[in-house]
């Protein structure tokens, strides 16, 4: 597999593995807290790499996700405490657990080459220097693998868990009310995100990470009505917009993830726009045949109210 | 440790001292406002904004003008238009489509901050005089604080500090009941407007020293702090500012003294331990007296219960 194919692909694949997630991050409303994760992981880097030296071992990745864990259940323990307001909780513990790793890293703690840049933004060739050889046929950067199994199990746990997950993301009091575990549930997938951000740090960056997290599914939320349509459409959108943002880098000689950023950004506005322009037709249309439909209307109410589980 | 009279008597120790805590006061002051506003992490992406707007401030005077591109007051422009500009963007996404607050203000944040790196790339690439360390912006070097850096960002922050205090009375009503400034016929977007510029101005006048990503703590945690012990607004401005001051002057102060450690990271560190000791051991609401005050009324309810029983 050559340089380029090997590393375009390992931009959709982590893509891929960050916007599946990324659907329930912004339907609950958590996508700040996706930046505090991805903050707060870097001290859990650093001191993981003094273990491992291995900046893709599993071990590395899931320790620093309990790093990233820290950030959630503090603005729940600080929430609880009924002390503070507002959305402060989220934005009083990550600062300092960035500001930890940033001070670990100047300090040369471990000796860990990461320059600012690489912890900001990452460095999505560097993570594709690496590759794996079977049978002396190179077969791609060996990271495509790390993220590929992150992927799988992303997949893997959005689809055993698709019912609560639904449930406890649209209506989390019924969810409580019925029995379900909800706070566990919120818990286990807050940390399978904190596992993608680790895994994704190496190519995106702790700023930039949560571009790919949220924008696709973000963009996904202006144009879907249903859940599962919401997952398809994102999945195409991070497709779209890793190739997009990886082309535009290679063109410019620029680092992959900020002009990802930037194009998932346009991306956006661009389908907000033109989604702006289809309503506003559409209305336009509505209103002449509104008169007749209206009697229509009432009679569909039961039905609706009988899908509407199933709606978002 | 260095002794306090050889860090005074050193130019460059104090300036960082100085430029530190006019930094920290003006951002802890201002940043009381957004607290209460509940709208803390809009700092956030203001901040990261900022990237973009002094580095097109720094190309602007370098090619444009041939100044200096690390000119304050340049770079407090660039800053304000760029950081304001995000700011609007996500409260307009946010009333204008269906995302949410916080995924609107994810959106902003990584798109602004990815066209700062990109342009960053540039800007090293090129050749532009005085680009040499125009990284420090991420996260600040106060050791390249002028006189006239220190002359400029105070008179800019005590700008924003006189704003404040001639619009307290609006400034304080539209905080905290929105709906009667509107009916008492106060402009809510004009307001509005002016309580963010300030809040913006408090932000940017501390890239140089502290860097876009970790400015956040200097507006979130000094508020987070002071609200534990007081209740009144005047109460909150002073000790937030107070706190956010001398948090930045005693971090600087011993980031200094222990050498090697950046100062915007310790600083953030000390006021991360400044909000600790308020959220758990202030005198009137904090942790461990809510907890006291608990187990004694469960004790008193004992106490009464037991006497009703012996009573009868």
């Amino acid at each position: 597999m050559s340089f380029i194919v090997g590393t375009s692909l390992l931009a959709v694949i982590t893509a891929l593995a960050c916007a599946l997630p990324g659907v329930f991050v912004v339907l609950r409303r958590n996508s700040m807290l996706v930046e505090g994760i991805a903050h707060a992981v870097l001290p859990g880097i650093v001191v993981g790499y003094a273990f491992t030296h291995d900046l893709n071992s599993p071990w590395l990745i899931v320790g620093a996700a309990l790093a990233g864990l820290l950030v959630v259940l503090a603005n729940e323990w600080l929430i609880q405490t009924g002390l503070l307001t507002g959305d402060a909780p989220q934005g009083l513990v990550f600062p300092a657990l960035f500001a930890a790793g940033v001070i670990l890293i100047t300090l040369d703690f471990n000796h860990i080459h990461l320059n600012t840049h690489v912890v900001l933004i990452g460095d999505l060739n560097l993570a594709a220097f690496h590759t794996l050889v079977a049978n002396g046929v190179s077969i791609g950067p060996s990271y495509l693998y790390v993220m590929l199994a992150i992927l799988v199990v992303n997949v893997a746990f959005i689809a055993i868990f698709y019912p609560k997950l639904k449930v406890t993301t649209f209506d989390g009091q019924f969810a409580t009310v019925v029995g379900m575990r909800t706070k566990l549930l919120n818990t286990a997938f807050m940390f399978l995100v904190s596992v993608t951000v680790v895994a994704a740090f190496h190519a995106a960056g702790a700023i930039l990470v949560i571009s790919l997290v949220v924008v696709p599914a973000a963009t996904a939320r202006l144009i879907s009505k249903r859940l599962s349509v919401m997952l398809v459409v994102t999945a195409f959108f991070a497709v779209a917009g890793a190739l997009g943002g990886f082309w535009i880098a290679y063109a410019l000689n620029a680092a992959t993830s900020a002009s990802m950023a930037l194009f998932y950004g346009l991306l956006f506005i661009a389908v907000a726009f033109i989604d702006r322009l289809a309503t506003g037709f559409r209305r336009r249309r509505h209103r002449t045949v509104s008169a007749t439909k209206a009697g229509e209307k009432a009679v569909s109410q039961d039905h609706r109210l009988a899908r509407r589980g199933s709606e978002i | 440790m260095i002794d306090p009279i050889e860090f005074f008597g050193n130019h460059t120790f104090r300036m960082v001292f100085l430029g530190a805590s006019v930094i920290g006061l003006v951002a802890g002051a201002l940043g009381s406002f957004a607290y209460l506003r509940k709208q803390s992490l809009i700092s956030d992406v203001i901040a990261h904004s900022a990237l973009p707007g002094a580095l097109l401030a720094f190309l602007a005077a370098v090619v444009v003008f041939g100044v200096n591109g690390r000119n304050m007051l340049g770079l407090i422009f660039g800053a304000v238009v760029t950081g304001t500009l995000a700011a609007l963007f996500a409260n307009s996404i946010a009333a204008r489509t269906k995302i949410a607050i916080d995924s609107a203000m994810a959106i902003s944040l990584t798109a602004f901050f990815g066209a700062g790196m990109l342009l960053l790339r540039i800007i090293s690439n090129g050749p532009f005089t005085g680009k040499g360390g125009i990284d420090d912006y991420l996260f600040g070097n106060a050791s390249v604080i002028t006189i006239a850096d220190l002359a400029t960002s105070s008179a800019v922050g005590a700008v924003a500090l006189i704003l404040m205090l001639v619009f307290w009375k609006e400034f304080a009503l539209r905080t905290f009941d929105p709906g009667l400034s509107t009916l008492l016929g106060f402009r809510s977007s004009v307001i509005d407007t002016l309580m963010f510029v300030t809040i913006v101005i408090a932000i940017v006048i501390g890239v140089k020293a502290v860097g876009v990503v970790l400015m956040i703590a200097f507006v979130v945690t000094p508020p987070a702090a002071a609200r534990q012990w007081t209740s009144t607004l005047p109460g909150m401005v002073i000790l937030s500012g107070t706190f956010g001051a001398m948090g930045s002057g005693v971090g600087a102060y011993l980031s200094v003294s222990l050498g090697n450690v950046p100062t915007g990271p310790f600083i953030v560190l000390t006021l991360f331990v400044i909000f600790l000791i308020s959220l758990l051991a202030s005198p009137r609401r904090s942790v461990i007296i809510t907890a006291l005050r608990r187990a004694r009324a469960r004790q008193a309810l004992r106490r009464e219960l037991l006497t009703e029983t012996t009573d009868k």
